[in-house]
């Protein structure tokens, strides 16, 4: 049941990032809605839904966008990844200091990564823009609205997930 | 880095996965599927749009309320000039039918079939300017059809068809290249291309070239016909020593938020390769 509301999110997110998202352009740029689902799936079920989820938001988004889904998983790909360096992080970090860095940082890769791809598929190389019109102003609206859901939630009672990937639970029932 | 080692498999898979799915587009596997995908989420889509447009739309209006004043007085002079102008072409039309009816001459079949289509989807960041039409390949859209705005301004070309959808690359995306020329200028022409910020550039422009000449569609190449208004030169930089000026343009047609386009049916496009149209 958690795991089909978790696809209804991520199904939902997909299709608000291409009708609501481009409503509520800040400096030009767009929140990546897909991508701060599948890092809140990370921060509060852990990494096996978000690593199930990955490719499904990708191919969704990439279907209703006519973008490159494999482009598109490329990008969402350092969400686990990222999740699972924090949480080995020489400094100890909180769970909201975990959740945002993640955000940030698969937010910055995310956006570098299609910028890339359509930088190869033909757009001038501008990385001046990439920095002031993309990576900025798009990190500062996923910071923005992951707090707007994040807070909520841990308000509501929901307990943040680790972001480690468990041995026990794959190899339990072998 | 230990850590990631749990998840070689999976981001290796994912890997794999990426360039399964990048080819499966390229060949257009998906394309069967992905029509289906979009009309079954085509409920949700008119759903969240009629939710959020208007709240938009509020949000915007109260945001740009002095640029809309400035606007609204630069386009009442402007509308003044126009119907003046167009009093003035009408009477020249007028002439032009007296004197064709006196030379006997037959009049060419001018007319041009349009297809109207409602904006349901628009993927937009600065370097890329894609947006979902509600019409497709059941309409008789093809790839490469050209979309106007409803007032007749290049908007972009078709790049992709699905039965009910189609997929218009606008001419703000920076994989966007038109042949244009000035209207009127005689050999001034160039290759409009859409820029980071949604905005556009004449490059390769020679000619005699002056801020608010009209830029049009030049026909050449086969992927636009000829004479499709696209926007104004808003400035050109550069001396007149330079080669080729800097020449940025703004389009006719507010872009971003067009709800409704028009795809020019009876024009085939001659070149439907993606990568020279918009």
């Amino acid at each position: 049941m958690k795991g089909l509301a978790q696809l209804g999110a991520v199904f939902l997110a997909a299709i608000a990032q291409v009708t609501v998202a481009p409503l509520f352009p800040i400096a030009g740029a767009n929140p990546q809605l897909v991508l701060l689902m599948l890092c809140l799936v990370a921060a509060f079920s852990g990494p096996v839904p978000a690593m199930v989820l990955t490719p499904v938001g990708a191919v969704m988004l990439g279907m209703l966008s006519d973008r490159d889904a494999g482009l598109l998983l490329l990008a969402y790909l350092p969400v686990v990844a990222l999740g699972a360096l924090l949480e080995d992080a020489p400094v100890p970090l909180s769970h909201a200091a975990k959740t945002y860095s993640m955000t940030l940082g698969a937010g910055l890769v995310a956006r570098s990564v299609l910028a890339a791809g359509a930088m190869l598929g033909g757009a001038p190389a501008a990385i001046g823009a990439l920095v002031s019109d993309v990576l900025v102003p798009g990190v500062f609206i996923d910071m923005v609205l992951l707090t707007l859901c994040y807070v909520p939630l841990r308000l509501a009672g929901l307990r943040g997930s680790g972001f480690r990937l468990q041995r026990g639970r794959y190899f339990a029932s072998l | 880095m230990l850590i990631l080692n749990r998840y070689s498999w999976w981001l290796g898979a994912m890997v794999g996965l990426a360039i399964l799915l990048g080819i499966a587009g390229q060949v257009g596997v998906l394309t069967p599927v992905q029509g289906v995908f979009l009309r079954v989420t085509s409920p949700f889509e008119a759903l969240l749009t009629g939710i959020f447009r208007p709240v938009a739309g509020v949000l915007s209006s109260a945001g740009e309320i002095d640029d809309l004043r400035a606007e609204n007085a630069r386009l009442r002079v402007e509308n003044e000039g126009l119907r003046n102008e167009l009093a003035q072409r009408q009477q020249d039309a007028q002439r032009i039918r007296e004197l064709e009816a006196a030379l006997g001459l037959a009049e060419g079949d001018t007319s041009q079939s349009r297809l109207a289509a409602n904006v349901v989807h628009r993927d937009s960041s600065p370097f890329t300017d894609v947006i979902t039409i509600d019409r497709g390949s059941n309409d008789g859209v093809v790839k490469g059809m050209v979309v106007t705005s409803t007032q007749g301004s290049l908007m972009g070309t078709v790049t992709r068809v699905t039965p009910t959808r189609s997929f218009v690359r606008l001419i703000t995306d920076t994989r966007s290249n038109v042949r244009a020329a000035v209207l009127g200028g005689e050999g001034a022409d160039g290759i409009l291309r859409g820029n980071p910020g949604r905005t556009l550039t004449l490059d390769l422009a020679q000619g005699d070239i002056k801020v608010g000449d009209t830029i049009i569609t030049a026909g050449l190449g086969g992927a636009f016909p000829y004479g499709i208004p696209i926007g104004t030169v808003t400035s050109v930089e550069g001396s007149s020593q330079d080669l080729f000026p800097k020449v940025t343009v703004e389009p006719m047609t507010r872009l971003g938020t067009a709800t409704t386009v028009l795809v020019l049916m009876s024009f085939v496009p001659e070149t439907l390769d993606t990568g020279t149209g918009p």
